[in-house]
């Protein structure tokens, strides 16, 4: 198998045509993040089934999850998951709002492996549970750390350092 | 007098590793060699095992001399890069970046820098472009050394001369890097829009010197290395990578291009000035350890062919945009930014979302090492441990990156 990367060039704007005509009806929107970013919008629940037909494309084939970020929006969480085609060359993000107070989403595991980790590190930093994932510890900060260092409204206490 | 010896709690990731264990066995899979009732024992390496290269910290399942499943741990260097991100200016994040990656630093700060110029619509000046290039692919020769050195000396005794040879031709170019930006390892040296001194008087010739005289040096490594038996032995077929692990798990870098797959961000995402310079993608086809030291021995010769080109072809000009002072300040516009860069590593990612103030509001790293690192349990598991170490080795971590 010899894997060409570019194979099958497209510009942002074709890349935005493809999601919006094949995937329109499970996404909430589609937008170009200058100066090079395709961004989707996906609900929850629709989030799985989006990712696997996202990587079964034939066309556009977003093969490799790059990285998974968590964000807190103040408002709500969001989890940022960067996905990559070797056919095109080209990445687009999936962006998924998820409330504070039931701060879950599915797991993409199975469908891309490399989102095990960054998933891990997703829950460590901002505390968004995914549901499904088989190993779901923490994974820079220590076993009994306590809160999500990455929210915006952490507050470092010191009885939570007691080895301190 | 020995009691306050006790056997620890174990921790989670051990935990995890027993469970697996008991899982295997209930399951019918585990190995009762001899009647006996396990087989199966659980060892930490690491985190200051002297073959991990930094803090990693592997919990290898063995049975016998076979490693049945590996847990990695990861953490023990964690410096909250991404918090610290939220309280500093763009300006004054610079030098944190240098301690994320630091065999790399001059990558890394380039990654970063190079997000934010994207996002806030800046111009780099041409001759710091160069500049940037030629420090770059410096560093890149340097962490290659390092990578190669210490993979070899965890091989074999012969390794052991390898890694001072190396380390000595490392030392030239740290020497450059020194007289440049003050500084051996933490270079604090990109500024938005350029680079913080230009070239000293001399520096150019002085590097053409190293320039020519570091193929023989390469020559004579692969003479040590290449046709030895045991090094051979140890590194060929071993620690196999398939085209499918990459695409799965996003590896990047020689790691990557050592199992046939031409991804080098300089080509396919071109950034700075190598579009207008003339290089190979080094690529190899087995994907065994045999071939990671490869490329990263000819990527050694590429970059060398990149620097003698940007020293030819350097630019009179300013290095800093505007005046002589570097904008401190900077308000990049509400938007989010990813760039990636070819590390020496891999994919050097740094995504930035902007709110309009002076801190960025969400900054996060992707750190190659760390997307390599999660193959471990898959690449190691079915060898002997001794090969465990020598593929570990092979992989190029830095654990400053991982954690960061």
């Amino acid at each position: 198998m010899g894997l060409v990367v570019g194979s099958n060039p497209m510009s942002m704007d074709a890349i935005a045509m493809v999601l919006v005509e094949r995937f329109g009806a499970d996404l909430e929107d589609v937008r170009i993040q200058e100066p090079d970013t395709v961004v989707a919008r996906v609900a929850r629940e629709k989030l799985r089934d989006v990712a696997a037909r996202l990587k079964a494309d034939p066309e556009v084939g977003y093969e490799t999850l790059n990285w998974v970020a968590g964000v807190d929006r103040r408002t709500a969480l969001e989890s940022v998951y960067h996905v990559y085609s070797w056919k095109t060359n080209t990445w687009i993000e999936l962006h998924v709002t998820v409330p504070k107070a039931k701060a879950e989403v599915d797991t993409v595991c199975d469908i891309w492996p490399a989102a095990d980790w960054h998933e891990r590190e997703a829950w460590d930093m901002v505390g968004i549970r995914f549901i499904g994932h088989p190993d779901l510890r923490r994974i820079l900060l220590k076993d009994d750390f306590v809160g999500h260092p990455l929210r915006k409204d952490y507050v470092d206490l010191a009885e939570n350092h007691p080895h301190v | 007098m020995y009691d306050h010896f006790e056997t620890p709690e174990p921790d989670e990731a051990v935990k995890l590793a027993l469970r697996r264990i008991d899982e295997a066995t209930a399951r019918g899979e585990g190995s009762d060699l001899g009647g006996l009732e396990f087989n199966e024992v659980v060892v930490n390496m690491g985190p200051q095992h002297p073959s991990t290269h930094g803090v990693l910290r592997l919990v290898v399942t063995l049975d016998g001399e076979l490693v049945k499943d590996v847990i990695p741990v990861i953490g023990y260097l964690h410096r909250c890069k991404e918090k610290l991100a939220e309280r500093r200016t763009y300006f004054q994040y610079i030098p944190i970046v240098d301690r994320t990656e630091y065999l790399a630093s001059i990558n890394c700060e380039w990654a970063y820098v190079m997000a934010v110029e994207k996002l806030a619509g800046m111009q780099v000046t041409r001759r710091a472009e160069f500049i940037r290039v030629i420090t770059g692919e410096l560093m890149r020769i340097a962490s290659h050394l390092v990578a190669v050195g210490t993979f070899t000396a965890d091989l074999s005794p012969l390794g052991t001369a390898m890694v001072f040879y190396m380390f000595r031709d490392r030392e030239i170019i740290l020497d450059l890097m020194e007289e440049l930006t003050g500084a051996r390892m933490m270079f604090n040296y990109y500024r938005f829009g350029g680079v913080r001194y230009d070239l000293p008087d001399g520096w150019v010739e002085r590097c053409r010197d190293f320039l020519k005289m570091f193929p023989k040096q390469i020559k004579e490594y692969e003479a040590l290395v290449d046709t030895n038996a045991v090094f051979l032995q140890r590194t060929q077929g071993k620690g196999v990578i398939t085209q499918q692990d990459v695409v799965d798990y996003g590896i990047t870098g020689p790691n990557a291009r050592a199992s046939g797959i031409d991804l080098d961000l300089r080509r396919h995402r071109p950034y700075s000035v190598y579009p207008e310079l003339d290089f190979d993608i080094i690529t190899a086809q087995h994907g065994d350890i045999f071939d990671r030291y490869r490329c990263r021995m000819d990527e050694m010769r590429e970059s060398l062919k990149i620097v003698e080109q940007c020293l030819d072809m350097l630019p009179n000009g300013p290095v800093q945009l505007g005046s002589l002072r570097a904008p401190y300040v900077i308000t990049p516009p509400p938007g989010s930014v990813y760039v990636g860069q070819e590390n020496p590593r891999g994919e050097y990612g740094t995504y930035i979302e902007s709110d309009g103030s002076r801190y960025p509001y969400r900054l996060k790293f992707r750190d190659p090492c760390f997307c390599n690192l999660q193959l471990f349990p898959k690449l190691l598991s079915g060898n002997k441990i001794a090969d465990a170490v020598a593929i570990s080795g092979s992989i190029d971590l830095v654990l400053g990156g991982i954690d960061r």
